[in-house]
Formats: C-alpha cells, structure tokens, sequence
C-alpha cells in the first residue's frame, strides 16, 4: 500500500496540471521521436544503394547529436516552467509536514512517469514514422525503394541512453531547486513582489552594434570562400545580438513608450504596455530564443530548399552539355591548330565508333592561371600574398584564341596584336587594358557581353577574366615560363569539347563509363591523341550526385526545421499559459475598475500581438540580411539563381507565418480562457 | 430622490452538487440618500457581500430591483456594465486590489484611462485627491514598495478619481494594522463631509462607528438599523456593539 503513495501522487499531481505536463510530454515525446527516427536513417541498409552513403551518414549522425543537446537545452526550459507552477503545491505538502526527501521522491516519481511515457510514445512514433521518413528520404534522393518494416535496435537503445541521461539531469535540476527553498518562500515563489526592470543601456546598445556589425558584414561580403569562413561568425554576433537587444532593448523601447504620455494613456497601450515592461525583463531571453529558432528554421528551409530545388539549375550551369570533356596537356606547343584539329577528329570517331550522335557540340582552347590584380596590372607570381589576399583579390584569368572564339560564337571578330576581346564574370573589370607582371599588356578592344560554355567559368566561385587573344603560343610564352614550386607552369592548357547526346539517362551515363574507360585509362589514347590526361563529366551522373547531397541537406533541413519549429511553439506556449496564470488576478482587478471584457480582449490582442510578431518580424529581419552572405555561400555550391532563392526564402516566410499565426491563435484563445475564467461573473 | 435604492432583492445560489438552493439574501429593502455614509454590517455568510456585488452590478438579484440615481442596473445592457461601472461608481477593496505592473499614479488613473480622459485631465483631477489623502510623495512609487495604509489610500483614490455617484468599499479595513485602519476610516469620514456617498460593507464596529448609518444583515434580511444621529462615534460604537450582541445572541430588539 505505502509504496504505491509517491507514484500514485506524483500522478495526480500531474493529472491535476495537465494543461502543462500534457505539452511537456508530447515535447518528449516529439524529441525522441525525431532523435529515434534520425539514428535510423543513419543505420538504415537503404543508404547503402544511395550515392555517397558515407558522407549521408556521417550528417545524419551529426544530425543526431544537434537534435540530442538541443532536446536537452530546450527540456530544461519548460521543465523550469512546470517546476515553478509546482513550487507551490510543494510548499503546501513540506508545511503539511512532508519533508524535502519525500517531495524529492514525489519528483522522482514525476519524472519516471514521464520518461517511461514520452520514451515508449516516442519510440513508438518513431518506429511507426521511420518508415515514411526512409521513404521520404529515398524519394527525394531518388533512390531506390523498399516496402519492408524494420526496427532498428542500435537506435532503440541510443534513444533510451541519450534521453534516459537527460531525464537523470532534469530530475536533479529540479530536486536542487526544491531543496534549496524554504516552505514559505515555495508557497509564494509564483507570486512574490517583483522589482520594477530598468533597462540596461550598455547591453541594448551593444545588442544593437553586435546586429548591425553582423548585417554590415552580410551586406558587404563579396566573396564566396571569405563569406564562408566569417558566416560562422556573424551568426554568433547575431544570436548574442538577439539576445542583449531584446532583454534590455526591449525593456527600453517601452520605457520610453510610456514616457509619452500621448501614447501611453490610451486603454488599449496602458495596461499593454505596462505589463510588457515586466514581460521582457522575464520572457526576453524566451522571445530572443523564439527568434533565433525562427531565423534557423527560415534560413535552414530557405536555402536548403533552393539547393534542392535549383540542383537541376547547378548541374546545368556546371556541366551544360550531356558529356563535356576536358583535355589536358603539358606543353604550350600542343595548342597548335593542327595539333587539335588530329585531337578533335580522334575524339569524333571514337564518339562515331559508339554511335553517338552529337548535338550542340562545341569546342575550344582554353588556358587559365590565377593572378592578382592591383589596378590594371595582374601580378602572376602569388608567392609572398598571404591565403587570406589572394582569397579576396585573386582573379582566375582565361586565354581563349580569336579563331576558337569566332567558331564557339559563330563571331567574325579581328584582333590585331596586343589587342584583346574582354569577359569578365563576377567582376568588373573597368580599365581599358590588361598588364601582366613578366608577360604581354593586352588593350581591351571590345568588352563582351556572352560567352558559351562557360563551364569552367560557372563551377569557380573566384571572379573570372576571360581574354579573347589573337593567337595563344606569342601571347602567353613569357607567362608559361612560371613555375610553381614543382617546376610545372602555372598555365593550365586544355582543349574543351562538349556536346548532347539526346539520350536515356542511363545511356547516358553508360557512356559516361565507357569514354573514361577508352579515353582515361587506356594510356593508348592519350599517347596516340596526344594529350596529358582527361577530365570526363557527366550531366546525369552527377545530377544524382547532387540530389544524394542536396537531397539529405533537404531532409535534414526539414526534420531539424520541425524540431525547431515545435520548440519555438511550445516556448510561446508555456510563456502564454504561465503568464496566464499570473495575470489572472490582474485582470480581475482591472475588470473591478470597469474594464470591459472587449477592452480586456483588445488589451490582450496588443499584448500578444508584440510578444508573438516581435521575434517573427526580428527573425525576418535577420533573414533579410542573411541572404547576401548565404547567396554567396550558395555560389559554392554552383547555384547563382538569385531568383529561386529569394523566392523559396519568400515562401519559407510565407509558410511560418502562416503556422505561427495559427499557433497564435490557439494560444490566445487557451491564455484568453484563463485570464477570463476566473474573471467574475460578467 | 434617494442615491441608490434596493428594493425587495432576493438572490438563491444552487450548489453545484445535488443541486439544493440556499437563499443568500431574502426580500432586501433599503435606499441611500445622497451625501449619506451607510454602513452594512453582519457576520461572515451573513449575505453582505452577496448584496454588495448585486449592487456593484458584478452579480444580478434572482428577484428584485436595485436603482442607482434612479436607472435600473438591472436594465443596463450587458456591454455596457462595465463602462457603468467605471462612470458611477467607486471601489474599494479589503485586498486593495491594485496592480504590481503599474506605478500608484498609473494604478490611479486606471478608470479615467479606461474612459480615455487625457493626461492633462487625469493630473488635474489626481493632484488634489493625493493632497487631500497625503499620497503625493508617493505616486512614483510600485505597489511594493509601500505600506498597506498607502496601497488603500492609493485605492481610496482610485475610487474617488471618477467623481462617483457612490463608493462602494468592502471591509477596506480588513487587511490594516490598526493605525492605518484609523487613518483610513477617518479619512472616509473627511470624504463623506465634503459631500461624497459612501456605501461600506464591514464586519467591524469600529469601521462602522464612523458612519452616519448602520444597517445590520442577518440570515440574508435586513435585520435592523441604526442611525447615529448627534451621538459621538464612541457612543455609538457602543450602540453597534449592544445591537450585534442581541443579534448574536437571538434576542428581540424592541
């Protein structure tokens, strides 16, 4: 009988508050469902048949480990709001006579209760749910799929460790803050008289710098390998950015609200205005978090939506024919025409040879080296400029022939000597002549506006300077003697050819296979052909190479956007329901004094409508200025459609706004209900 | 014309289980004159505080009537009780009942704000009440931050803020230390001497005393009432307290 007592209290304990363990335990629940379903995925047989499965599931598991301290970080908070609704039911039994031991017993209970219900609820989630999420994840990857329904073990247990652990540390959290308060002081912890907060000037401003610093290096970053390295960055400036603006920000922006007498008399700003002075001071951290959840879910979804959806873009502009082709060789000498002209016509009969039937096929001469440009002169040799500089002001320059370029464009274009035709891509390149350190000054004749296969051009993220020189050998001679380290030139020299094939995917890609088996590893071919060595690419082989990354960066984007998702509602969730509770009695009061109950409504709707909109409209803000800086980062992955990603951004915000309006919704509805309920009779 | 009149009120409760009714107030009659200080006095359960919300307009009478300057609140309309309220009548309350969030100047002028009188009008009006009940020097101050005898005069001044028709105060004693208590009920006094209705429900004789009449509830009637007439309030402290001893003790009163 006796040992059936803290069980059966702590249950009815929670029963009694079930407006709040309810959410609790579908949080836990929803945490080990997503964790459950994430180590799956990571052990799942089905990524054995998926391109790239190693990398899949080195993410995955990554994945896993956010979605552990994360689930850890957020349990913390709410359950911080359950222990401050209980405090009082605590103080009462530990003045009843019941000392601190038993009440760590009723905790004890408490959480068995809840961890043995949200793991099995979760883990049977997850089992029902792995399923779909596996053949989610196959569709999106386009791989292959299987009916079959397995459970994995390996995942059943690290859910039950991982989350067994964090269960261990919220019981010991809470028993702590029970043990070190006094009967009294538990009895009145939720309402004890509270210091009116004075906004802290120092922390706003430097909130408000750390934001704008972060925005200013958004705005400004030109480069995609530098954009990478300070992104890391400038999230840190924004999250503690986010955090100093809004606690003290926020406390000061209402300060001086109600400074303006104008504006704050009013009844619909009195009371709001009024109580939110208090809100902040205790919900900023709460609203900054809802807000930094909010810019992740948005810029996560944003971007790896348009990755996924702008692959196809990517590939195209990578790799813009079926098959291209990449020849290199070793001496400038085999630029001759006559040297490629024997290239071009073993190349189109081995092609003959296998059937292919050639479609939108162009070639041309190419030779390219890096070089750093200060003013108009380009300076060749980059030993001596540190990583950091030659990141930030290196150039690729190109050196394509008058008589390939007049081919590759159908153009009739003449040049006399030293004069250049010039393309600049990512860049402007404004001075009117080109001068090379240890090599030839070039006069740009024309700038040109187009340029076809621009392949190469497309897959670098450095800005690119494409010259039209009369004739390859004279120009670049004195630039090909540098040598690097290894004593090999610097000037890389290939012939380019590429074309459609107007085949079947597959045939496609069985071709692929077949020109790197003749033309790569038969060293025959290069002998005869006379080059150094083949780059082969395929459209279709590595369009499934795209969607294996950009599909499990989709997939990981959405199911970590929904965790988040879910934390940021549940956070507004218990803010709106405890602060019910508190201001219960308040508007009580205020319905003595003769408030109405459409202007308690109206006060409630302004109240809730700042704390709601505040952190979706900062979230926004934020994204907004996030896009510069990940549209560059985007270019490393070949995707420079600036459209796609402003509109899948447009839509990711569309989408949450949606939600979380809804969300709003239910939750005014749910704190209108209690601050009313108690609220006399008319 | 009489202030507020009450007439024949009546109200019967069913409880929530078994559904049995018990009368909390039969056949209440009684009026208030204007400038009069009435005090209702009875034992807890007694129904006083029943009769002061139905006149508060916070609750409605099963049967019966209650006019306040001569408009049925019956007959006012739902949307607008609370607007009525506001307008014409003052409280004050035991618990105070004033808000954490605000500063006592914003606690004040939480009803003209709910009318949306502007801020020149409110300071206007407030700064003379604050003189009169010696709250100036706190204003700026949070309801924390001061003594329970402050938090009801600040209540006090809540009350009066609106220019009501009548205050209605509900044992404003019953949460002070007796100083502040005395302090206070004198200040009902000086209230009532410049021309205010005050209407106060207590349970105490000596917040009674200071009043110019007393009704007395007993078992949800009117049992009873005494005026002070010329007697000082001690001598009528002692009336009060022989009245409710008969009352205790069941006897006739002749």
């Amino acid at each position: 009988m006796k040992t059936f007592f803290y069980p059966r209290l702590a249950a009815s304990g929670m029963i009694k508050n079930k407006r709040m363990y309810l959410p609790f335990i579908l949080t836990c629940t929803g945490m080990v469902m997503m964790f459950y379903i994430i180590i799956y995925l990571a052990v799942s047989s089905v990524l054995d048949n998926l391109i790239g499965a190693e990398s899949l599931r080195q993410m995955f598991a990554l994945g896993s480990w956010v979605i552990a301290v994360f689930a850890a970080i957020f349990l913390f908070y709410t359950n911080s709001f359950l222990i401050k609704r209980r405090k009082k039911e605590f103080g009462l039994y530990n003045i009843l006579g019941m000392g601190k031991r038993n009440i760590a017993r009723i905790l004890f209970w408490e959480t068995v209760i809840t961890a043995v219900v949200s793991v099995i609820a979760g883990l049977a989630a997850g089992i029902a749910f792995s399923k779909f999420a596996e053949l989610g994840m196959v569709n999106i990857m386009h791989g292959e799929v299987s009916y079959d329904l397995s459970v994995s073990f390996v995942a059943v247990l690290r859910s039950v460790e991982v989350f067994g652990v964090i269960f261990l540390l919220l019981l010991c959290n809470s028993i702590r803050q029970v043990r070190f308060s006094s009967a009294v002081s538990l009895l009145r912890s939720e309402n004890a008289g509270e210091k009116p907060p004075k906004g802290n000037w120092l922390f706003g401003i430097c909130g408000a710098l750390l934001l704008l610093g972060a925005y200013y290096i958004s705005a400004t970053i030109e480069n995609p390998l530098a954009a990478l390295m300070v992104f890391f960055v400038a999230v840190l400036m924004v999250i503690v950015g986010t955090y100093l603006f809004m606690i003290s920000g926020s406390v000061i922006f209402c300060r001086l609200l109600q400074k303006d007498k104008g504006y704050y008399y009013k009844p619909n700003h009195f009371v709001s205005v009024s109580s939110m002075v208090y809100r902040m001071k205790r919900n900023g951290a709460g609203l900054a978090s809802i807000c930094i959840l909010a810019t992740m879910v948005l810029v996560m979804m944003a971007s790896t939506t348009c990755l996924y959806f702008g692959e196809e873009d990517a590939v195209l502009t990578r790799y813009p024919r079926d098959i291209n082709l990449e020849f290199q060789f070793d001496d400038l000498s085999d630029f001759l025409d006559e040297h490629t002209e024997i290239l071009k016509n073993g190349v189109y009969e081995e092609l003959k040879a296998k059937n292919v039937l050639l479609r939108n096929d162009y070639r041309y001469r190419v030779a390219t080296f890096y070089g750093v440009v200060d003013g108009n002169t380009v300076d060749v040799d980059p030993t001596g400029i540190s990583d950091t500089d030659f990141m930030n002001s290196a150039y690729v320059f190109r050196f394509i022939p008058l008589a390939d370029y007049n081919e590759l464009m159908g153009a009739d274009e003449t040049l006399a000597d030293g004069e250049a035709l010039l393309y600049s891509h990512r860049t402007n390149y404004n001075a009117d002549a080109v001068s090379f350190k240890n090599g030839e000054t070039f006069r740009i004749k024309k700038k040109l506006d187009t340029l076809t296969g621009g392949s190469e051009t497309a897959m670098d993220m450095i800005s690119t300077i494409t010259l039209v020189v009369p004739e390859l050998e004279s120009s670049l001679r004195r630039l090909d003697g540098i040598a690097n380290f290894n004593g090999d030139s610097l000037l890389q020299k290939k012939w380019i050819c590429s074309f459609d094939t107007g085949m079947d995917p597959e045939e496609q890609i069985a071709l692929y296979q077949d020109l790197t088996e003749t033309l790569r590893r038969d060293p025959s071919s290069s002998v005869k052909l006379g080059y150094k060595s083949v780059y082969i690419s395929s459209q279709e082989f590595e369009k499934n190479d795209f969607y294996g990354l950009f599909g499990a960066l989709f997939y990981l984007g959405i199911i970590l956007s929904l965790a988040f998702t879910v934390a940021a509602v549940l956070i507004i969730y218990y803010k709106q329901i405890s602060e019910g509770y508190e201001d219960q009695a308040r508007f009580l009061i205020m319905q003595k004094v003769g408030m109405t109950k459409p202007e308690i409504r109206a006060s409630i709707n302004s109240q809730l409508l700042t704390v709601f909109f505040l952190p979706l409209l900062l979230a926004v803000l934020h994204v907004t200025f996030a896009f510069p800086i990940i549209r560059k980062i985007l270019l490393m992955f070949n995707l420079n459609n600036a459209r796609l990603f402003a509109s899948t951004t447009l839509l990711t915000v569309a989408v949450f706004a949606l939600f979380y309006t809804a969300v709003y919704r239910l939750t005014s509805n749910a704190y209108y209900k209690i601050v009313s309920g108690l609220g006399g009779e008319r | 014309m009489s202030i507020l009149e009450v007439r024949g009120v009546e109200k019967i409760y069913s409880t929530r289980i078994g559904g049995s009714k018990v009368r909390a107030l039969r056949n209440v009659c009684f009026a208030v004159e204007p400038g009069e200080y009435v005090a209702i006095m009875g034992e807890s359960g007694s129904g006083k505080t029943t009769l002061l919300n139905i006149i508060a307009a916070l609750d409605k009478p099963t049967n019966g009537t209650v006019t306040l300057d001569g408009m049925d609140i019956g007959g006012i309309k739902e949307s607008e009780i609370a607007a009525f309220r506001r307008d014409n009548l003052g409280f004050v309350f035991q618990e105070f009942n004033l808000l954490d969030t605000f500063t006592i100047e914003d606690n004040i002028y939480l009803p003209l704000v709910l009318a949306k009188k502007s801020y020149a009008v409110m300071r206007d009006r407030l700064m003379p009440i604050a003189d009169r009940l010696g709250i100036s020097g706190i204003l700026k101050k949070y309801p924390y931050e001061v003594s329970g005898g402050q938090k009801q005069r600040a209540a006090v001044a809540r009350a009066m803020i609106t220019e009501p028709r009548l205050i209605l105060a509900d044992e404003p004693t019953g949460a002070l230390d007796s100083r502040a208590s005395d302090e206070l009920l004198r200040l009902f006094a000086d209230v009532n001497e410049a021309g205010q209705t005050v209407l106060m429900v207590t349970h105490s004789v000596k917040a009674a005393s200071v009043s110019r009449r007393v009704l007395f509830i007993k078992d949800g009637e009117v049992f009873h009432q005494l005026y002070r007439g010329d007697d000082t309030s001690e001598q009528f402290y002692q009336k009060i307290s022989d009245t409710l001893t008969l009352l205790a003790t069941g006897g006739q009163i002749k």
